[in-house]
């Protein structure tokens, strides 16, 4: 391909993806007067944000909105995008979306940084985003009041234009430099929900068509001219470093441009092109240090993780008198449940695009916490953060991944560029991806639960004993009196009404580096409750969904979403067809209350799903069909792990490598998936992961009807295929 | 040697070992065809070799010789169209990562059967990987689109 092709194709996509060249978003001018105004209102200054930040209007009415959460899937460039247009009234056809830059203007409205994650970006923005809108109209109408003379109060704002009833329309693309000059009310009128008109539609996703036709671009497919590609060999585990390697032999595979040891005991093949890098990579045959970890096993760390739940931990959560009702139990039931570690896999590989002449940087990825990763590659390469330039693509996925805690892979990448000081793009393979850590981390439950004479629940004592997630990184302040949320949530404040409960905590580090899994602590604590409450409810004879309802009676949230789930389900009426069986699960995550019953059969000895019924309250529903496909992806997400997938250490070494090893449910394995919402108008909570938590116990009490097996150890594969 | 690739012949200079899916990619710039696994294990690469679905990772550059190849890049008959529409009004792809290796294959299988059944669509995307969940929505947008073509 010639150069001009490569140049034209370069600014097809810098054009393409927004990337705030040419003048396309320009300095948001805040005019003085109304940073004094703002700072003399405004109760606090990360409050207050400048619409034309996150607005741009063009003087052909098009409308650029500003999002400031990534988009990996979960639909924010729709989503976020609907609750400005909501009340800046205006057409959505001409409404367009792209990625923030990084500035604190567009920090979380909650973490002092620009991040996504938490499933908070409804949540977080539902305020911010719907006055923005609401600031913009009104200033739109100021400005058409003051060019027409007349009064603010006799003009309307309706489907991008205001009108006047004698004066006539000016659109808003007319309007749009005088409106950002007006005063900005900060506290502009907000609509009702009963008056939404694009909030709570099924409106189709902005992207889906850039995504069915190929053209959307990931940080993967970032071309700059000139470009190496580059593939690392990174050790297993981290803190491994480099003992020797075939120099020669890398460098002789055509189209390697060169070798280079960089950062701390690692390599890197650069090529022209991303086989001859790995290929190159490869053939470096690199032989690794012996060092503490290099007999490592997940075995071993399973082992120290069962002796430390026989001493007592940190208590989280404490009420009534577990310990002395435990002793007078007529029967108790001791259960122990393993999880293991667990890959992310997001489709898309991790990969980072480096472009640092020795002064400045240019950075592409799909960023989720670009404030620190801006800080990480400034810090790396030597330079001020406002010498680097982050650009944040579509993300092929995420699922925690790419809001690295440490910012590792945008690190690696810009180590790399201080030394080879040309542009370059660090792609990593699907093994690279999974062998490289960040992993949920993998965790030991023991738990007692003690009945009464006549078989009623007395008292139930739960010990976690897992890994830290936040340990020696900046969140590290979020662990408190060493218990930390990352870890018993779910378990701790369990909204089940148990007169004698405790929860402990015991913290058990490994040489893993861990990370936040879709859906975080939910992954295990949720699995481990459910499971359990259903092991009560077949002792107390009741009716599994009748005995949550009772014991969550103080939880409207959670008595709304059983009962919607008895409606859709017929739970009590009706029942699985023959050989079938069902199973629930009800979870709270992230403010969102999600119920589901699976349906289930055994075929050759292994788990079908047919059919899982959701019901979800999780506020008002922005994009009712969005949201959906978030509780649909969550089911693939968590039943794909429960079912198969493990991240095992021998020796040292990460097993697992690809989806042959570490599966994934595909087309033929996916159940019927229906989602209802509780109808509510009480503002969002989040989405993207509450759908996880409740789909492994649901099958799991399904397959316990038709085995009578109580599966502990995850993934399912262990024990059923045992 | 020459590669003959969506409707253009373009004279390349490559290891003959090399996988399509890099010369696709990195040398000829279409990069809506994906890397996911790299070991024909989930379907983001595929393209059409004379019209056939295949596993660009795993289709050595040689292979291609004398042969019509087909990306994303180079959809554009009907069933395409159809195909693409009905994964639009379907909420279809959420990442979007794995999406253009599932169209093609979609288009292949409306092209050689244009009333697929259930298990059509799972023979014919079952070596598919979407981490995204997108299956039931795939699923009811195929038969969208054969009913859309008529
Ligand atoms: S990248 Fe080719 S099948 Fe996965
Ligand atoms: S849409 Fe994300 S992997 Fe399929």
């Amino acid at each position: 391909m010639k150069q001009e092709d490569i140049n034209l194709e370069r600014r097809g996509f810098l054009a393409n993806s927004g990337l705030f060249v040419g003048g396309l978003i320009v300095a948001f001018h805040v005019p003085s007067v109304l940073t004094k105004a703002m700072a003399a209102e405004a109760p606090s200054p990360k409050t207050v944000y400048p619409p034309n930040a996150f607005i741009q209007i063009a003087p052909d009415n098009t409308i650029t909105i500003v999002i400031n959460k990534l988009e990996m899937g979960q639909g924010v460039n729709t989503s976020m995008a609907q609750l400005i247009a909501e009340e800046l009234e205006c057409d959505w056809a001409s409404i367009k979306s792209i990625s923030a830059p990084v500035d604190p203007v567009y920090n979380h409205t909650v973490f002092p940084m620009q991040m996504t994650g938490g499933s908070t970006a409804l949540s977080t923005s539902w305020d911010q985003y719907r006055k923005l809108g609401a600031s913009m109209r009104e200033m739109l109408k100021m400005a058409a009041a003051k060019r027409w003379g007349v009064s603010d109060s006799e003009v309307k704002a309706e489907k991008g234009f205001v009108t006047h009833p004698k004066k006539g329309k000016l659109s808003y693309g007319e309007l749009a430099e005088e409106a950002n000059k007006m005063q900005m009310p900060l506290n502009p009128p907000l609509k009702k929900s009963k008056d939404y008109k694009i909030i709570g539609q099924s409106i189709k996703r902005v992207d889906a068509v850039e995504k069915s036709n190929g053209t959307a671009v990931f940080g993967m497919d970032v071309r700059l001219p000139g470009m190496m590609y580059a593939v690392v060999a990174r050790p297993h585990i981290e803190g491994g470093e480099i003992a020797s390697m075939d120099e020669k032999a890398a460098r002789a595979v055509p189209g390697v441009l060169d070798v280079v040891k960089f950062g701390k005991g690692k390599a890197a093949v650069l090529a022209k092109n991303t086989h001859a890098a790995k290929v190159g990579r490869d053939a470096l045959n690199v032989r690794w240090k012996e060092n503490q970890n290099s007999k490592a096993s997940t075995d071993d760390m399973m082992k120290d993780f069962r002796e430390r739940a026989e001493k007592k931990g940190l208590v989280a959560d404490e009420r009534g008198e577990v310990d002395d009702k435990l002793k007078g139990a007529k029967k108790t039931i001791e259960a122990a449940y393993e999880f293991p570690f667990l890959s992310h896999a997001p489709m898309e590989p991790m990969n980072c695009t480096v472009n640092f002449d020795g002064k400045t940087a240019d950075l592409w990825s799909g960023h989720q916490m670009p404030t620190m990763d801006n800080g990480a590659a400034a810090k790396v390469l030597g330079i001020k953060p406002d010498k680097v330039n982050i650009y944040t693509t579509y993300a092929g996925g995420s699922f925690g991944r790419r809001a690295s805690k440490t910012s590792d892979y945008v690190i690696e990448a810009c180590e790399l560029a201080k030394v080879v000081k040309k542009p370059l793009k660090v792609a990593w393979t699907r093994e690279d991806d999974m062998r490289g850590g960040y992993y949920r981390p993998m965790n030991f439950h023991k738990v007692s639960v003690g009945f009464d004479d006549k078989n009623q629940l007395l008292a139930w004592r739960h010990h976690i004993v897992g890994q830290s997630i936040m340990a020696n990184t900046v969140m590290a302040g979020m662990i408190k009196n060493g218990i930390e949320e990352t870890v018993v949530e779910g378990v701790a404040k369990t909204h089940y009404d148990i007169a004698n409960f405790r929860c402990e905590q015991t913290r058990a580090d490994t040489p893993m580096t861990t990370l936040w899994w879709r859906s975080v602590g939910h992954t295990h604590t949720a699995y481990a409750m459910e499971t359990m409450i259903d092991e009560v409810a077949e002792v107390s004879k009741q009716d599994p969904l009748e005995m949550r309802r009772k014991m969550l009676a103080k939880s409207p949230r959670h008595v709304a979403v059983l009962d919607l789930l008895k409606k859709q389900t017929g739970w009590g009426k009706k029942k699985a067809p023959k050989g079938r069986a069902w199973g629930l699960a009800v979870h709270e995550s992230f403010g969102s209350v999600v119920g589901q019953v699976a349906e289930v059969s055994i075929e050759k000895g292994q788990p079908r799903i047919h059919k899982m019924w959701c019901a979800v309250h999780c506020g008002q529903v922005v994009n009712p069909e969005g949201a959906r496909t978030q509780v649909e992806g969550a089911i693939v997400y968590g039943l794909s792990a429960a079912l198969h997938q493990q991240i095992q250490v021998k020796d040292g070494q990460i097993v697992q490598g690809n989806f042959n090893d570490f599966p994934v449910m595909r087309i033929q394995d996916m159940p019927k998936v229906s989602v209802e919402f509780v109808k509510t108008d009480e503002p969002p909570t989040g989405l993207g992961e509450p759908g996880v938590p409740p789909s492994a116990p649901a099958v799991a009490n399904a397959l316990y009807q038709l085995t009578k097996k109580r599966l502990r150890a995850l993934p399912f594969s262990r024990e059923l295929n045992a | 040697m020459d590669i003959h690739i969506n409707g253009k012949t373009i004279p390349i200079n490559m290891d003959g070992d090399t996988p399509l899916l890099w010369v696709i990619r990195d040398e000829l710039n279409y990069t809506g065809t994906k890397f996911g696994c790299g070991k024909a294990l989930c379907g983001a690469c595929t393209v059409h070799v004379d019209g056939e679905p295949v596993r660009s990772c795993s289709f050595p550059l040689k292979a291609a010789e004398g042969r019509k190849i087909t990306t994303i890049e180079g959809l554009n008959d009907k069933v395409s169209v159809a195909v693409q529409k009905a994964w639009v009004d379907n909420h279809v792809p959420q990442c979007g990562y794995c999406q253009s290796g599932q169209v093609m294959s979609a288009v292949a299988l409306l092209r050689a059967k244009p009333k697929p059944s259930d298990q059509d669509i799972d023979n014919a995307l079952g070596g598919h990987i979407c981490r995204c969940g997108t299956y039931q929505r795939i699923r009811t947008a195929i038969h969208q689109a054969a009913k859309s073509i008529g």
